[in-house]
């Protein structure tokens, strides 16, 4: 089972990846439209959003949380 | 667990090396999550968490740096198990029930550390407290979709998404930080899980469906 580099998620079928591409390390929820790879601040804003719309945090603290799990996963290694 | 039956190779190829580095490492993390579950998170010397797992006091300083380095990989660790186990037990579609039945099955199996964790994430350093967060994210993930789909069917009210969640981990948690007093000689969840998921679904559903 792969995890997505860019969040984490495990991958398992054709539909967690983007446009079903399973060559892909990143999944359907770090993906754009055209299945490229959501840049770093794409990728922290969806994550904090996330936490708003499910936790109801208030957003700089999501934003935050976004940006600690980010910087454990291998896509944003090395980031500040 | 089998972490305690696995056979450490006395070679010393970098591999096996290697694979020692994380046997131990492995080790501390298990012994530490035994003894917060215990003594509380913050209340435990790193003294403490080497005698439990039989390794030097230095060697949990090499693996995790300080107690707060080492508070930090335990509820990371203890998060990818629970993000693992959510994954694994909830099937795409599933009710609102079924996931929140999968929260608790997850959590049971670490329930004393859950519970202290409950209890001390805001005395916590900011990045511990973080990871509570990213564990409810993991929850969140599985659960929303479930109850938007029951929304939908009309068999769950229609209300705001984090006040629901929220009600459900206030419930959780106030009766596992009061474990000793619900279920002083067992495990809450086994003993109390059922009855709270039967009351957060009693005040959720609409009663059209049952
Ligand atoms: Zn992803």
């Amino acid at each position: 089972m792969k995890l997505c580099v860019a969040c984490g998620m495990p991958m398992e079928k054709p539909s967690d990846y983007p446009l079903g591409d399973e060559s892909k390390d990143y999944c359907v929820h770090c993906a754009r439209a055209d299945g490229s790879m959501q840049s770093y601040e794409e990728r922290a804003a969806a994550m904090a959003n996330f936490i708003v719309m499910t936790q109801g945090l208030d957003g700089r603290a999501a934003l935050a949380a976004a940006r600690a799990r980010m910087s454990r996963l291998p896509a944003w290694k090395g980031r500040p | 667990m089998s972490i305690e039956s696995t056979i450490i190779t006395k070679s010393t190829t970098p591999q096996s090396r290697s694979a020692q580095k994380l046997e131990t490492r492995r080790r501390i993390l298990a012994a530490a999550r035994r003894v917060f579950a215990r003594e509380g998170i913050l209340a435990t010397s790193t003294a403490a968490v080497a005698a439990e797992a039989g390794v030097s006091h230095g060697s949990v300083f090499a693996h995790f740096g300080t107690q707060e380095g080492l508070i930090a990989a335990v509820i990371e660790d203890f998060g990818e198990a629970l993000s693992l186990h959510l994954h694994e037990s909830t099937e795409r579609g599933a009710g609102t029930r079924e996931v929140l039945k999968s929260h608790l099955d997850a959590i049971r199996e670490s329930e004393g550390f859950y519970a202290r964790l409950a209890v001390e994430t805001p005395l916590l350093p900011s990045e511990a407290r973080l990871s509570l967060v990213l564990i409810q994210s993991d929850i969140a993930f599985h659960l929303s979709p479930a109850i938007e789909a029951d929304a939908k069917a009309g068999s769950v009210k229609a209300m705001p998404l984090p006040l629901l969640f929220n009600t459900w981990v206030g419930l959780l948690h106030y009766y596992l930080a009061n474990r000793e007093l619900f279920a002083p000689d067992a495990s809450l969840l086994e003993s109390r899980g059922e009855e709270l998921l039967d009351h957060f679904m009693s005040l959720i559903s609409t009663g059209g469906k049952r």
